[in-house]
């Protein structure tokens, strides 16, 4: 516990210490900000009497109930939410590995009676609890604006928290796994960005598959859609979440296939850093 | 009776070089022990292997073949950890976090509660004269000051070994006398077994006791200092009036090696039966001895002869484990 508490503080000083977490707070805020400003709804007697956006009147269908326009709405935005705060978490994070794998700073780390994967693995939580604080301040933000806004409490909301968090913790680990290898802050970033593209390109594997000559070329895609995470489908998990059943469509049927594949690539790729972590030497 | 606290036994170590399949190797089988309250000075030219012997000691690295053990426990066990305290050369202490911080940080990972972490560090910074800046950020510490607080991560823990790469790099003549107080301090008062690794000779003759000298990856010499620089064979003989040709060349004639040093002789013999044997031709002759000392190299000589050496055997001094 101390090993890992003295992680946590390490973490959270140079993030405050290197501007990320500033950085990262701020970014958000002004996304907060901007939100605040641009949305502007009348209501009256608990009835949408109009709404604007960025200053100009919306057309509104007077049959839409306040709470369906709140969830129609929590649940579109989950999915910039999904994207921003993935992106924000990678960038403020990816450093971890590569910061400790420094020469003469990871003598220090590893010369403690501690072993080598307890200390990658109070890492990764370090990282996870400051990706998980930003993204609980953006939804929570976003969820208590439209709250005040709309006076209506939609706590499905907070659903895409947690499963942005589990792409988040995804990436973390591949992150790692690249940082532990490489000891490149770049290259794990670029890299992370890359799986979550590349994951949201395999979601049309089946399209990708039928456009191929070769059979095995055909295998390999599919392969490959089954490896990587599912960030196209997640994305899709969050909206329905937030929905809540709502929304009626085909494109947002969940099954437990994505979450379960993205989960055993992270986990894979979480102990293969910290197996590599442990033999590597320095 | 005082414990050993390092092991080192047939230690080998080979790196596969970046091209190709050739190894390089950088320990060949190296012997050495620590005893509690021990200063030992590990030595030798660069390259020689001494800080992979201290980066196997602590699991930083793993050896091809031999074993290292602290405190009974081998080193691929991090509780083998528990009571070491290590200061690595051109470590870097996070420029981000004030001394207070860093050894809080660090003070946890070596399982210290917050009560010992702040006692010791006031104590510790006290000590090594850098308390008023306990809540500076180490990014704006000078490199001796930084080298004094990495002595005091390495202290934090009251630990049982020390392994010490270059402590005093960087650090005045005043820091120097300091760390070295401290250091024998601590081996003195509580069995404090401590390893130094350090080019500055007079440094480490001044500090350890015991030294090993590395050289191509093996043990060149090993022993305590007394016993290294003490050259049994070479002597100085101050006579009351100046030796003249002919007893210069009589002693030369017996096989002995002279030289004449502003009035003084300085002999190599075989033994001390040779020796004597000289004295008698001086005295038969009508000369008187004022003076009569063996001449004491310093720990430099023998480091420079033992580095210079083409066959490791050729230099062995009396005295020396080989």
């Amino acid at each position: 516990m101390k090993v890992l508490m003295a992680n946590i503080e390490d973490v959270m000083r140079e993030a405050a210490a290197r501007w990320t977490l500033v950085a990262y707070f701020f970014l958000s805020t002004i996304f907060i900000i901007i939100f605040a400003s641009a949305i502007n709804l009348d209501i009256v007697d608990g009835a949408l009497a109009g709404a604007k956006l960025f200053g100009k009147q919306v057309e509104m269908n007077s049959s839409i109930s306040i709470e369906k326009l709140v969830m129609g709405f929590e649940s579109g935005f989950s999915g910039v939410l999904y994207v921003l705060c993935t992106f924000l978490a990678i960038f403020a994070t990816a450093h971890l590995v590569p910061r400790m794998q420094e020469k003469g700073t990871i003598d220090l780390y590893l010369s403690r009676p501690v072993s080598r994967v307890k200390l990658i693995l109070s890492r990764y939580v370090a990282g996870l609890i400051l990706a998980g604080s930003n993204v609980l301040y953006l939804i929570g933000s976003i969820w208590m604006i439209v709250a005040w806004k709309t006076h209506v409490f939609h706590p499905r909301f907070f659903l895409a928290g947690v499963v942005i968090l589990f792409l988040i913790a995804t990436l973390l680990a591949f992150a790692f796994l690249i940082g532990v290898i490489t000891s490149s802050t770049a290259v794990s970033i670029m890299a992370t960005y890359g799986v979550f593209f590349f994951g949201v390109m395999l979601a049309g594997h089946a399209r990708i598959e039928a456009a191929l000559s070769k059979e095995w070329q055909a295998f390999a895609i599919k392969m490959l859609y089954w490896i990587m995470p599912k960030t196209a489908e997640l994305a899709t998990a969050v909206v329905a979440y937030v929905a809540g059943g709502e929304i009626h469509n085909e494109m947002l049927t969940i099954t437990p296939a994505p979450f379960v594949s993205t989960a055993v690539f992270g986990l894979v790729c979480l102990v293969l850093a910290s197996w590599l972590f442990q033999r590597k030497e320095f | 009776m005082t414990q050993t606290v390092i092991e080192v036994s047939g230690l080998k170590k080979q790196y596969r070089s970046a091209v190709g399949r050739s190894r390089i190797t950088a320990l060949d089988g190296i012997d050495f022990t620590v005893r509690e309250g021990e200063l030992f000075g590990l030595l030798g030219p660069n390259g020689a292997g001494k800080t992979t012997a201290v980066k196997i000691l602590l699991d930083l690295t793993r050896p091809t073949a031999g074993e290292a053990r602290i405190n009974g426990l081998s080193a691929g066990n991090p509780e083998s950890r528990r009571r070491v305290g290590y200061l690595p050369e051109g470590h870097k202490i996070p420029g981000y976090l004030t001394a207070r911080q860093a050894l809080g940080i660090f003070g946890k990972m070596s399982g210290l509660d917050d009560v010992t972490i702040k006692r010791r560090s006031l104590e510790l910074l006290e000590k090594l004269r850098i308390a008023q800046w306990i809540d500076v950020r180490v990014k704006k510490y000078s490199k001796g000051m930084t080298q004094r607080l990495g002595l005091a991560i390495a202290l934090l823990h009251s630990p049982h070994v020390l392994l010490l790469d270059e402590p005093t790099d960087g650090v005045d003549p005043v820091g120097r006398r300091e760390i070295r107080d401290i250091l024998q301090a601590e081996a003195a008062a509580n069995g404090t077994a401590v390893l130094l690794n350090s080019h500055l000779l007079s440094e480490i003759e001044l500090t350890c006791n015991h030294v090993a000298v590395l050289r191509n990856g093996k043990v060149a010499a090993a022993g305590s200092i007394e016993e290294l620089t003490r050259r049994a064979a070479k002597y100085k003989m101050v006579p009351a009036a100046p030796v003249d040709d002919a007893l210069v060349a009589s002693f030369r004639e017996s096989g002995a090696g002279v030289e004449r040093v502003n009035g003084h002789v300085l002999l190599t013999v075989d033994d001390v039966t040779h020796l004597n044997a000289l004295v008698d031709k001086l005295r038969a002759g009508g000369g008187l001895l004022t003076e009569l000392s063996p001449v004491r190299s310093t720990l430099e000589d023998v480091f420079v002869d033992l580095v210079r050496a083409v066959d490791p055997g050729a230099q062995q001094s009396e005295g020396a484990l080989l």
